[in-house]
């Protein structure tokens, strides 16, 4: 980056300045150039496939170059597109930002969001629920049925993309072959340090989901970064020292129905009006909240699963 | 007196940072080959989202919250550079230019040219 140009003459500055001056004409007569060289080059390429066609001889190849060549009128097209797209832009940024100006200030009482709807999650989440963070809450309890649904939707797509690209057994090439070699040595040192880490951090998060920021999603969404980047780190054979298609399967298969039966109960309770068995505990203990830690583990595990599952599946075809 | 003269380091820092980002930007269309995109864009990776958090260290004092934006700056050091270099072992490893795009100094004249 700072190595020193012979030729300033030829920088973006001094073209620049020769243009203004009126002594060189715009650098786009290099793309007539370009366009005659390629039309040769397509013509040749014709001729040389019809050769033997006996076809009569095609026209002057260059009078199709000249004719454009003289068409000034494309590069005043392209000056004007670059000077419409700008002005585009600015026209539709002027107006994103004249409508940020109708916007409720942030957090203000009056805005639409804050109706009765929220008011009542809010009043009432904590008791209902047993969670400090009501997003988990929400979506774990209130609308318990769509992240139910979401979760299978994780499920079929690793399941669509097995079909896709699973190579069976016998048509693998040889492991020692076909097994790509860890990465190099600045990658598995850093690797050796942030994987626990992520594991840690994404762990946390995973439990934490009922008191702070967080839940299943997304502490299984670092799970499964942290699973990732130890297979790119140290190889597939030594991830799967920890984690083989046996553990995956089971894991995957496993919290699946597992949550399906938790769901079931809560679903189940809800409808008939009948008091859960699982108590919700003391609001802000780290082992409160009913079924929402358990469930949250849960969909951390199906998520953590589905994304090595494609990374894996995509890289060599297997698990 | 030193609320002001903490704003103004933060402003500092921050306008530090926001100018390396830009300058890492214009370089990212500037160059031609991607080695030397590269080399611009990890600029602000490192030093200027490090100018920006430490800005932001500033204006939120000493509390937990500082502590993991360092942390941020530590993870963000540790993985940007790792990446970067992953990336570039690909480019000299797989792309067909590599040899014409370093070839030494002394054939100068192509940089202009084509742009």
């Amino acid at each position: 980056m700072s190595r020193i140009r012979n030729n300033y003459e030829n920088s973006f500055r001094a073209r620049f300045l020769r243009y203004i001056m009126g002594e060189d004409e715009l650098p786009e007569k290099n793309y007539m150039s370009d366009f005659r060289k390629q039309i040769d080059i397509e013509k040749e390429e014709d001729e040389k496939a019809t050769e033997h066609y006996l076809v009569p001889p095609l026209e002057d190849p260059m009078s199709d170059a000249k004719r454009y060549a003289e068409m000034s009128g494309l590069r005043w097209f392209r000056r004007l597109y670059s000077v419409m797209a700008v002005l585009l832009c600015i026209a539709i940024s002027a107006l994103l930002i004249y409508n940020v100006t109708f916007m409720p200030r942030f957090g203000a009482s009056d805005s639409p969001m804050n109706n009765e709807v929220t008011e009542r999650y809010l009043e009432k989440a904590g008791e209902e629920t047993g969670t400090v963070n009501v997003v988990t809450g929400l979506i774990l309890q209130y609308r318990g049925f769509d992240t139910f649904g979401e979760t299978h939707v994780l499920f079929i797509a690793t399941i669509a993309v097995m079909i896709l690209l699973k190579i069976k057994k016998k048509d693998k090439p040889e492991e020692a072959a076909g097994e790509p070699v860890g990465g190099d040595v600045i990658l598995r040192t850093i690797a050796r340090v942030l994987v626990p880490m992520i594991f840690l951090f994404g762990f946390y998060v995973l439990v934490n989901g009922h008191l702070s920021p967080g839940g299943g999603f997304s502490g299984g969404a670092v799970i499964g970064a942290g699973l990732i980047l130890h297979s790119a780190a140290f190889g597939f054979s030594a991830t799967a020292r920890f984690f083989d298609e046996k553990i995956y399967d089971i894991i995957k298969v496993g919290s699946l129905v597992l949550y399906s039966m938790l769901i079931i109960y809560y679903l189940f309770t809800g409808a008939n009006d009948i008091d859960s068995v699982v108590p919700l505990g003391k609001l802000g203990n780290i082992i409160s909240s009913g079924l929402i830690l358990p469930i949250n583990i849960l969909v951390g595990a199906e998520v953590a699963c589905t994304m090595y599952a494609f990374y894996s599946l995509f890289r060599k075809g297997g698990i | 007196m030193s609320g002001w003269i903490l704003f103004g380091i933060v402003a500092v820092l921050i306008i530090c940072g926001l100018a390396v980002t830009a300058i890492a930007a214009f370089g990212l269309f500037k160059f031609r080959y991607a080695l030397n995109r590269m080399h611009a864009a990890a600029m602000a990776d490192t030093l200027g989202i490090m100018l920006i958090l430490c800005g932001l260290i500033f204006a939120t004092g000493i509390r937990f919250e500082s502590l993991k934006l360092g942390l941020i700056i530590i993870l963000l050091w540790c993985a940007g550079p790792v990446s970067s270099h992953l990336l570039a072992g690909f480019e000299v490893a797989t792309s067909s230019k590599f040899q014409e795009n370093c070839a030494s100094d002394t054939d100068e004249g192509k940089d202009g040219k084509e742009e």
